[in-house]
């Protein structure tokens, strides 16, 4: 874990989802530690992301949900990956029912609810080492 | 929260005291709830006369089961509710569309037809019960012809058909942003739908109530209440100068513009708000839109306690907030009040939780005596020195947007958005640093708490049973007299005749939400990327 190094991360939202207040703050949190934060805007597709992911060479992807759809979009990105051989580290903020995030922290993609401290969000979120989901679990 | 501010920034003194009225002309400032400048209510008798509309939000899964909860709430007492679309149908999109998978009935119903509709309001005594549809243009235009279509069939005199059509064009999809709102429908036409709607309602819909602005989605983004009330009434304003431009006078079509506004923590400023507002309102209609009938001059608010201050943690706690906030919502004086439900920090309200929203309105109005006197708070040294100081920076608010414009303008140059990100950045990292406290949250935090039990979306039953509602629907309507009144909106979406007409008949023809939406889309050149 390196407490110094400058992470570079992609944000977005996918969906319909609109409610952006938790990413906005997060990204600009971030960036002001110092952080490359590229903010991708909300409504995002899986390709949209990935792409992104790629052309800006990102540490990790960090998504945020309200509107309940998180387990559909976020199966579509790891499906994405599988099938393009991209690894990218994921982490979710937003309204997620303990019984999913128990699901996506069983994939490899942690879970920070409403309410943690944005350092844990940077400590235990963007700077630690990566950690690539693994695909499906139902 | 600071001790020594209020949550706008506002100063406050430890005592107020009669040197703070000093020169206060109640005839001028207050006058009696009812009359000009409104001050004190819009309505003379107010809460002794009639109570305000105990409302929920309702909206999920498929017609059938929003009709449900609907029953059920008003079983459990309420009067009054206001739908919610889920996300597709809030975009323009039936559920069967590809762009829309897994996003149907989350967070809201699915509204594609005029049966749907007709689902949803089935044994709803709509005579009995206010009514509100939580809709944005391009629509609230649509959902204005279902809803004209299915009084219509019911044989509802139009004349007498009441309830309210949200429609505000800026900032209903979460407050923002402008994104969001262009991604799949052009601003200029968002607009000019907005403008249909309420020139419609305002010629051939004497009693039904539109809403030109959400300032509570605009509020629930963190920014102020100053900010609220500004840019509400600048929507509100924008509005009000393209009707005139139509050819309407003021006092035609002000007396049903309504506001939906919210109760947030800080007790005292969101009072003072209300006040504040009334006053404003009323000033700016009658000087600066030029209505000559005060009863064009009302500013009628429905309210929802303000979902942004609920916690994930400890959820029960969330209902202290939500009756603390409807508290200073009544003694604001609103006309219609949602409270919150105490898991909004955990998913859609449950049975329990909706439940729970009533109640806790229904002892206010049946136990607390709060509804007793008109404006109790009048008089207050503090209340009206914050009245006063909340009118006064809404208003410069206000002229700082008329400076850029007007509000549109002040969207488009992204002075709103910036306003939005730093408030809510700001809020964030108050919380962060514990200056403002969270009660569970930063503060008497309970890492052993368990989880409570919770709504669960069936979004892909709800999905597949649209999917084949909807093709067994396109199956046995009259495709070729779909097509020629979509036709006709295609005609007409390039002129400047009011569309709701044209809509209407769409509607009543057999079309869908997404049909009309793909055909006005067509007509204008408008792809999605």
């Amino acid at each position: 874990m390196n407490n110094e190094r400058r992470m570079r991360i992609l944000t977005a939202k996918m969906g319909l989802d609109c409610h952006d207040n938790g990413i906005v703050a997060i990204s600009t949190l971030l960036k002001e530690k110092g952080h490359e934060v590229i903010y991708l805007g909300i409504h995002n597709s899986a390709p949209k992301i990935l792409n992104a992911a790629r052309q800006e060479d990102v540490d990790l992807i960090g998504l945020s949900f309200l509107c309940g759809t998180h387990m559909p979009r976020i199966r579509e990105l790891v499906r994405l990956m599988d099938e393009t051989g991209d690894r990218f580290p994921i982490i979710v903020g937003g309204v997620i029912p303990s019984r999913d995030a128990k699901k996506l922290e069983g994939m490899g993609i942690k879970v920070f609810l409403p309410g943690t401290p944005f350092e844990e969000i940077e400590t235990r979120g963007v700077r630690a080492e990566a950690v690539l989901p693994s695909g499906d679990a139902e | 929260m600071s001790t020594d501010k209020t949550d706008a920034g506002i100063e406050l003194k430890d005592l107020y005291t009669p040197d703070d009225l000093k020169d206060f002309d109640y005839n001028q400032k207050l006058g009696e709830p009812g009359s000009y400048p409104f001050t004190r209510g819009p309505y003379r008798s107010m809460y002794r006369g009639r109570t305000w509309t105990l409302r929920s939000q309702i909206g999920f899964g498929t017609p059938q089961l929003t009709n449900e909860r609907i029953q059920f709430m008003t079983q459990q007492g309420q009067t009054g509710f206001t739908m919610t679309i889920d996300l597709p149908t809030s975009y323009g999109f039936d559920s069967d569309h590809p762009l829309v998978r897994g996003e149907v009935g989350t967070t809201g119903v699915p509204i594609s037809t005029l049966e749907d509709m007709e689902t949803v309001f089935r044994g709803v005594p709509i005579g009995d019960l206010r009514v509100s549809l939580s809709i944005r243009p391009p629509v609230s235009a649509v959902t204005l012809g279902m809803y004209v279509a299915m009084a219509k069939r019911q044989g509802t005199d139009l004349a007498l058909l009441s309830g309210t059509q949200q429609d505000d064009p800026l900032f209903q999809m979460s407050g923002g942003p402008l994104q969001t709102h262009v991604q799949f429908f052009p601003l200029d036409q968002i607009l000019r739908l907005c403008v249909d709607v309420a020139e419609y309602c305002a010629r051939y819909l004497p009693k039904l109530n539109w809403m030109p602005a959400n300032g509570y989605n605009i509020r629930d983004t963190g920014v102020s209440a100053i900010h609220e009330a500004a840019f509400a009434m600048s929507g509100a304003l924008y509005v009000s100068e393209r009707l005139k431009e139509r050819g309407l006078a003021p006092d035609q079509f002000l007396g049903r513009l309504t506001f939906f506004h919210s109760a947030a923590g800080d007790f005292f400023e969101e009072i003072a708000k209300f006040r504040a507002m009334r006053r404003l309102w009323a000033r700016l209609c009658r000087e600066r839109l030029g209505a000559t009938d005060d009863r064009s001059c009302l500013f009628r608010t429905s309210c929802q306690t303000a979902g942004s201050s609920l916690t994930t943690q400890q959820p029960l706690v969330n209902i202290v907030r939500a009756t603390v906030e409807s508290m200073a919502g009544i003694l604001g004086g609103v006309q219609s009040l949602q409270a919150s439900s105490y898991d909004e920090g955990l998913s859609l309200p449950t049975e329990k939780s909706a439940t729970m929203s009533l109640r806790t309105q229904q002892v206010l109005a049946h136990e607390s005596g709060l509804n007793r006197v008109i404006d109790p708070l009048a008089g207050s040294y503090m209340v009206e020195s914050l009245t006063d100081e909340l009118e006064s920076r809404m208003e410069a608010m206000i002229q700082k947007i008329d400076g850029m414009g007007g509000i549109v303008e002040a969207v488009k140059a992204g002075w709103v958005e910036d306003e939005i990100n730093r408030s809510r950045t700001e809020r964030l990292r108050k919380i962060n640093s514990g200056e403002t406290v969270l009660v569970g949250v930063n503060q008497y935090r309970d890492e052993s708490e368990g989880d409570i039990e919770i709504f669960y979306p069936d979004e892909e039953a709800w999905e597949k049973e649209r999917c084949e509602y909807l093709a067994r629907y396109r199956e046995k309507r009259d495709g070729e007299a779909v097509r020629r009144r979509l036709d006709v909106v295609k005609e007409t979406i390039l002129t400047k005749t009011n569309m709701i007409p044209s809509i209407t008949e769409a509607v009543e023809a057999g079309a869908t939400m997404g049909e009309i939406h793909d055909a006005m889309r067509e007509a204008i050149g408008f792809i999605i990327e």
